[in-house]
């Protein structure tokens, strides 16, 4: 037992050390701290981190700006690894560190678990980036959204179809043979259940529907199936490695559809396009939180934020999630600096007054909290790989390029 | 009658994939009687020395086995001297979680060095595609299926002609006689570890090419290649391959006539009937399981 | 006598009042209560968290090991069942029912789910049962993605967040704290309970020795799916627990292959099969990943996990035994019950006790009849028209050379083996004849049998071993605690009782086997060469033992080789050559038949027959 005793005494005293030293390297302005919620280790860790990136880019410019209140904000970070952690680390930052509120946490199922706590603590939680509809869809009061949803993606996907892709091809959208695939996570069937709705909406042609385990290794029958039931236009929604995978397998056995449209993960990131070859994924759309390749002029900012970016982390964004992240989260830290106090009504009733328009945030998407606490402006973006570069082709007021159809 | 020819010749090319993965996993099962949970990721291993090593040198994959085999059946040495070997009389509980601890701890490595990122080996040609009637099959892939024929068909050879072979089956079969007739049981299983890793380093080198390779990618085939072991018999290198094709096929169809996210309860409902039914495989001979002395 | 012995007696050597205030009991309760005293100290939520989750894997472990452990059914699909609970909580809550009531619906239908499951895979051992409780659950969390329609799919499951004691959900932590630790104290108490019932012995020993097991007419499947009922049970009430607690579940956390690992580490780590390893494991190692995590986890991916690989690699090779082992030899049981082996003059030599001898009753009635038994193995026909009868308190010897088919023969009359053809016939205590078909039947009608190679249960002490036997005829402990000591002490067993099996000496273990099965109070008994590499001192009191048995009444089939017993012993002899009967009769007859010595004995035995 005296084992046990001393570590957990280890563990107490080392946690309050890094808190006391913590506070005393930063300047003597005051502070406000504020939790960052992310999977900073294990499988989630590449892009939680990209994420994460985004909200410390708003901060630093928060806090270059006189920080909000006339407080700095100072980012602790908690690592969402799985679901019991996600708890754990949201009662820490809670509890231990006296967060103001937590922002986080690109995984949904992190999310969801650990917004749980927090509306039970009473700490506001910003998500920035999580795409399952039950977020917001719990009827919880103090977790507000900021970014465009599956919701959002299955809208953008099915109209850039019915309203663009369509009249390129010359076709009309009934008669179109559609087949939705989408690796079989929530992320993946939330999307696809939602694509199912709007189609049905727009009287579109569903002949095939088949989801599976992200960790595929060969996804040879689904090519076959889709050949099999004609289909002209897929509906992909999966992460990196399945993107690839069927891309490469469907050039492979020569299936090629009229149309392909991917769900955001792997298709908006270079490393895709790499591994399947610029030639292969000429043509292929792609629906997304905003990328790079976009018209500044709707997404004010978005060059200075690149700029930051890479003077910061040496590289390039590695997607658009830093995008989103940093989007929301600048305009949230905004709201917050124009409201009084940090008591989590007076966040509340801040973010609430918040109403940014269309084309002046970096993502372009304008921000109004409104039902369910969601943002009930958030948008995605249609885009196409055109000559190694992934263009924005949709909406029309965001666009860097026409749509380009084969044949 | 296309599609059934496709959807063939699609459960074939994987079930030779498969069986190249098994191979060095049921040579290891049948003569150290180790299930190695760690397989999957010497495999990942191989894959990753097999990107670096051709993104660094500029060389053709294939040429990367120079390298990748030695060092994995050093590696497969190692392992097998100072960490199963000083566990030989332990219970199983302890040996499983030997090698589970290897499998966690070569994961969580790979993720410290290179993160989760994905790493995509040039293909150098291997992904051209042949026409075969209805079906397409890649370059890459037919070699894959040549060479686990040679592949069997060499181990076959090893333990059958070669002293050390024989010396190997002697060992498998039993120990103690083994033993006695002045054979070193602990380097017979040191070689024989040895060899089924350098043989998933055969495997990392052909599927490199084909797939791409993260921290996690020894785990979507190990499950797998557990299946087709324990189908095959304990230790049967002809039984893991004919088994591997089977469960080739089974994924192939279950893929298209079940779905993709149904076809893994078809392989492993048939690995449950399996084990439940024939525990001794569907080629090995009956294995007394009670021991009545 | 070994290292360990010596360690013991210098322990209680150096016995201090510190060390007997530092024992078991009361470090169990020091770690009990702080369990709950420290977080209410600390008052934080986050420390309340790592309480919460030290109770949760301190109880899933402790669950576990009654399978895992006791059992020694090394189950990776854990998961399965803290799944079925969590669902099972979660589902009903959103119907409107308590998780203190769907915990026990959960803990139903999971103890439900672990005896289909477990029934027919409990012939697999070792590695094959590890798979193919993975590839069930693998099977489940693809039926949880599937079955969107019961488990909302992908998407996962959510609660409301209705604050209270009868939706289990808090906003302060000290209620879910009390919960689990209730949780967890009711999972050790049951462990605890099974460990020294009837049940645990069974469980025992069935890991040690399956076969012995069956012998001492243990249902060794039953005993094992009860223990797999129980602990699937008692895992999916903790499962029920942690989806309020969490509030939300889905697939991907509920039948996950990590998590099931996780749970059987912190058995390992702590002491396999030990009532309270699991739970030091649990304390020992959360912690530990916590601060890992603090300070390593975010500033490099995979750090943490790569500790922990290499963390279980070091407990495998250097700790196999778990953190238990440590306790065992640095503090005193509260019982301080050891034996100290030095006291015997040797240990080689286990001297047979006085006991009163009782006049030999006279040969009786036919109480065993095996007629006509065939027996092929593939091509080999082990046994050929095999018919002998035995009568009450006759000793009949079986020689023959090796590989004749005696072992087989006494397989088949024990119910290890089925005949081909032919029938076995015992005589039951009310006089009639019946045709049992396994072990355990064998046993009830009372047969009892020994094994060529010892098999004691290397584990459990020597008192524990001859218990094993007692329990068949007694269902309390205490009972048959008591007739294994006089037992013991009959066959000269008593200086031994708290010694484990694994270190008694060759002549030791062979008696303790005759022991055990005499517990069983058997009216025929099989011995199976009990004789065989034994000194001569030794020899010569295990013949007087068998005489004692015998003259109480007992009927006695032995396979012998050493002549001088079989001599000495037998009233009748059958010769097995072959699988066939060569010859029969009286010893003496028998050893001059002509055929039986050319073919069969040689020399040898016309020294024995000429003492």
């Amino acid at each position: 037992m005296k084992y046990n005793h001393k570590l957990r005494r280890t563990a107490i005293s080392s946690v309050i050390a890094t808190v006391v030293l913590g506070s005393i390297s930063t300047s003597a302005m005051a502070e406000v701290k504020f939790g960052a919620l992310y999977p900073l280790s294990g499988g989630l860790a590449l892009l939680g981190e990209e994420s994460y990136r985004g909200l410390e880019l708003a901060v630093d410019q928060i806090n270059e700006n006189g920080g909000v209140q006339g407080e700095t904000v100072v980012l602790e970070t908690g690592d969402a690894v799985d679901n019991n952690q996600a708890i754990g680390e949201a009662r820490r930052l809670i509890s231990q560190e006296d967060v103001k509120a937590i922002f986080g946490t690109y995984s949904s199922s992190r999310s969801i678990a650990a917004s749980q706590v927090a509306e039970m603590s009473k700490v506001p939680y910003f998500e920035l980036g999580a795409v399952a509809d039950d977020v917001t869809e719990r009827g919880l009061s103090y977790v507000f959204r900021t970014n465009p949803t599956a919701y959002h993606m299955a809208e953008t996907i099915i109209d850039m179809l019915v309203n663009s892709i369509a009249s390129e091809l010359e076709v009309d959208p009934a008669e179109l043979r559609i087949g939705i695939i989408h690796e079989d996570s929530n992320y993946g069937s939330s999307v696809a259940k939602h694509q199912r709705t709007f189609a049905e909406q727009e009287g579109l042609n569903i002949v095939m529907e088949e989801h599976y385990p992200a960790s595929i290794v060969d996804m040879s029958s689904i090519i076959l199936s889709l050949k099999n039931e004609e289909v002209d236009v897929v509906l992909q929604t999966s992460y990196q490695d399945d993107s690839v995978l069927f891309l490469r397998q469907a050039n492979e056995r020569d299936y090629q559809p009229k149309a392909i449209i991917g769900g955001g993960g792997g298709y908006s990131m270079t490393p895709t396009a790499e591994a399947v070859g610029h030639d292969v994924i000429d043509g292929v759309f792609d629906v997304d939180f905003t990328q790079y390749n976009v018209n500044p002029d709707f997404a004010p900012g978005i060059e200075d934020f690149q700029a930051a970016y890479e003077e910061k982390y040496e590289e390039a964004p590695r997607s658009g999630h830093s995008l989103i992240n940093y989007a929301g989260a600048l305009e949230l830290l905004r709201a917050i600096d124009a409201g009084n106090g940090f008591s989590a009504d007076e966040i509340k009733k801040a973010v609430l007054a918040m109403d940014v328009p269309d084309g002046e945030t970096a993502a372009g998407m304008g921000i109004k909290i409104g039902e369910n606490n969601q943002n009930e402006r958030a948008s995605m973006m249609g885009m196409q790989w055109q000559d190694g570069e992934l263009v924005t082709v949709y909406p029309e007021e965001a666009s860097v390029a026409d749509i380009r159809t084969h044949q | 009658m296309d599609l059934l020819f496709s959807l063939v010749i699609n459960g074939l090319m994987l079930g030779s994939l498969y069986a190249m993965v098994s191979v060095g996993l049921t040579l290891i099962f049948g003569i150290t009687k180790v299930i190695n949970f760690a397989h999957g990721e010497f495999m990942m291993i191989g894959m990753m020395l097999t990107y670096i090593i051709t993104t660094y040198l500029g060389i053709h994959p294939y040429l990367t086995l120079v390298f990748v085999v030695p060092l994995l059946f050093l590696l497969g040495i190692v392992v097998q001297k100072y960490l199963i070997e000083p566990l030989k009389d332990s219970d199983e509980h302890i040996q499983i979680f030997a090698t589970v601890g290897l499998s966690i701890a070569m994961i969580n490595l790979v993720l410290m060095l290179a993160g989760s990122n994905n790493f995509n080996t040039p293909s150098s040609g291997l992904r051209e595609t042949l026409g075969l009637g209805a079906a397409t099959v890649l370059t890459g892939q037919v070699v894959i299926m040549l060479c686990s024929i040679f592949m069997v068909g060499g181990l076959h050879l090893f333990l059958t002609k070669t002293q050390m072979g024989r010396a190997i089956r002697a060992t498998a079969q039993n120990r103690n006689a083994a033993q006695l007739m002045g054979i070193n049981v602990s380097r017979i299983n040191m070689v024989t570890f040895g060899i089924g890793i350098a043989c998933v380093g055969i495997a990392a080198v052909l599927l490199s090419p084909l797939y791409p390779v993260n921290a996690q990618t020894g785990q979507s085939f190990v499950l797998i290649a557990f299946v087709i072991v324990v189908m095959g018999g304990l230790g049967s290198i002809a039984g893991a391959f004919y088994a591997a094709l089977i469960i080739g096929l089974v994924d192939a169809f279950a893929g298209f006539y079940l779905g993709s996210s149904l076809k893994d309860v078809a392989v492993f409902g048939i690995f449950l009937l399996v084990l439940i039914f024939r525990p001794s495989g569907l080629f090995g001979n009956a294995r007394k399981l009670a021991h009545v002395s | 006598m070994n290292n360990k012995t010596a360690s013991l007696t210098s322990v209680r050597g150096t016995g201090s009042v510190i060390q007997q205030l530092l024992n078991k009991k009361v470090l169990l309760f020091v770690t009990l209560a702080s369990l709950i005293v420290i977080p209410i100290m600390v008052g934080d939520d986050y420390i309340y968290h790592i309480f919460i989750t030290i109770c949760l894997f301190a109880g899933l472990s402790t669950a576990w090991n009654i399978v895992g452990g006791y059992a020694g059914q090394l189950s990776l699909g854990h998961a399965i069942y803290y799944g079925i609970g969590a669902y099972t909580g979660m589902l009903m809550l959103n119907a409107g029912v308590s998780p203190w009531i769907s915990m026990f619906v959960g803990a139903v239908l999971a103890a439900g789910v672990a005896v289909a499951i477990s029934y027919p895979c409990f012939k697999l051992h070792g590695p094959f049962y590890a798979l193919a409780s993975i590839a069930f659950l693998e099977v489940f969390h693809v039926i949880s993605l599937n079955w969107v329609g019961l488990t909302g799919g992908a998407n996962g499951v959510m609660v409301p967040l209705e604050l209270g004691w009868s939706t289990m959900v808090f906003s302060e932590r000290l209620p879910s704290l009390v919960i689990v630790f209730g949780l967890m104290s009711l999972v050790l108490a049951v462990s605890w309970a099974i460990r020294r019932s009837k049940l645990g012995f069974q469980l025992v020993a069935t890991r040690e020795r399956e076969s012995a097991a069956r012998g001492a007419a243990i249902r060794t499947v039953h005993v094992r799916l009860y223990a797999a009922a129980i602990s699937a049970g008692l895992t999916a009430m903790l499962g029920t627990f942690h989806g309020s607690y969490l509030t939300y579940i889905e697939p991907e956390s509920a039948f996950n292959l990590t998590f099931s690992i996780q749970i059987v580490l912190f058995a390992l780590v702590g002491g396999l099969g030990t009532v309270f390893g699991p739970l030091y494991g649990t304390i020992l190692l959360v912690p530990i990943t916590e601060l890992a995590r603090g300070w390593l986890g975010s500033s490099a991916i995979g750090l943490h996990g790569f500790v922990y690989g290499v963390v279980l690699i070091l407990v495998v090779l250097f700790m196999p035994d778990g953190i238990m082992s440590i306790f065992q030899r640095y503090l005193p049981t509260s019982k301080g019950r050891h034996v100290d082996a030095r006291d015997e003059k040797s240990t080689h030599h286990v001297p047979l006790n006085d006991v009163k001898k009782s006049e030999r009753a006279p040969v009786g009635e036919v109480v065993l009849k095996v007629q006509h038994l065939d027996k092929h193995f593939g091509g080999l026909h082990v046994t050929n028209d095999v018919s002998f009868n035995l009568h009450k308190g006759e000793v009949l010897g079986i020689i023959g050379p090796n590989g004749a088919g005696k072992t087989t023969v006494f397989n088949m009359i024990s119910g290890f083996l089925s005949a081909d053809s032919g029938s076995v016939e015992v005589l039951d205590e009310n006089g009639h004849f019946i045709s049992p078909k396994t072990p355990g039947a064998f046993a009830r009608s009372g047969v009892g049998r020994t094994f060529q190679i010892v098999q004691p249960f290397a584990a459990m002490t020597v008192e524990e071993n001859i218990m094993v036997g007692a329990f068949y005829r007694f269902r309390s402990v205490e009972e048959s605690r008591k007739v294994a000591r006089e037992i013991a002490y009959e066959l000269g067993l008593s200086r031994f009782l708290d010694e484990e099996a694994r270190n008694l000496p060759i002549g030791g273990l062979k008696r303790l086997e005759v022991a055990r099965v005499m517990a069983m109070r058997p009216r025929i008994l099989l011995l199976d060469e009990v004789m065989a590499g034994i000194n001569p001192a030794d020899l010569r009191e295990a013949i007087e033992l068998i005489k004692i048995i015998r003259d109480s009444g007992i009927s006695i089939i032995a396979i012998e080789h050493v002549m001088q017993a079989v001599m000495e012993l037998s009233d009748r002899v059958i010769v097995i050559s072959s699988g066939e009967i060569l010859a029969q009769g009286e010893p003496e007859e028998v050893v001059k038949n002509e055929a039986v010595i050319e073919a069969y004995l040689g020399k040898e035995v016309t020294d024995a027959s000429t003492e």
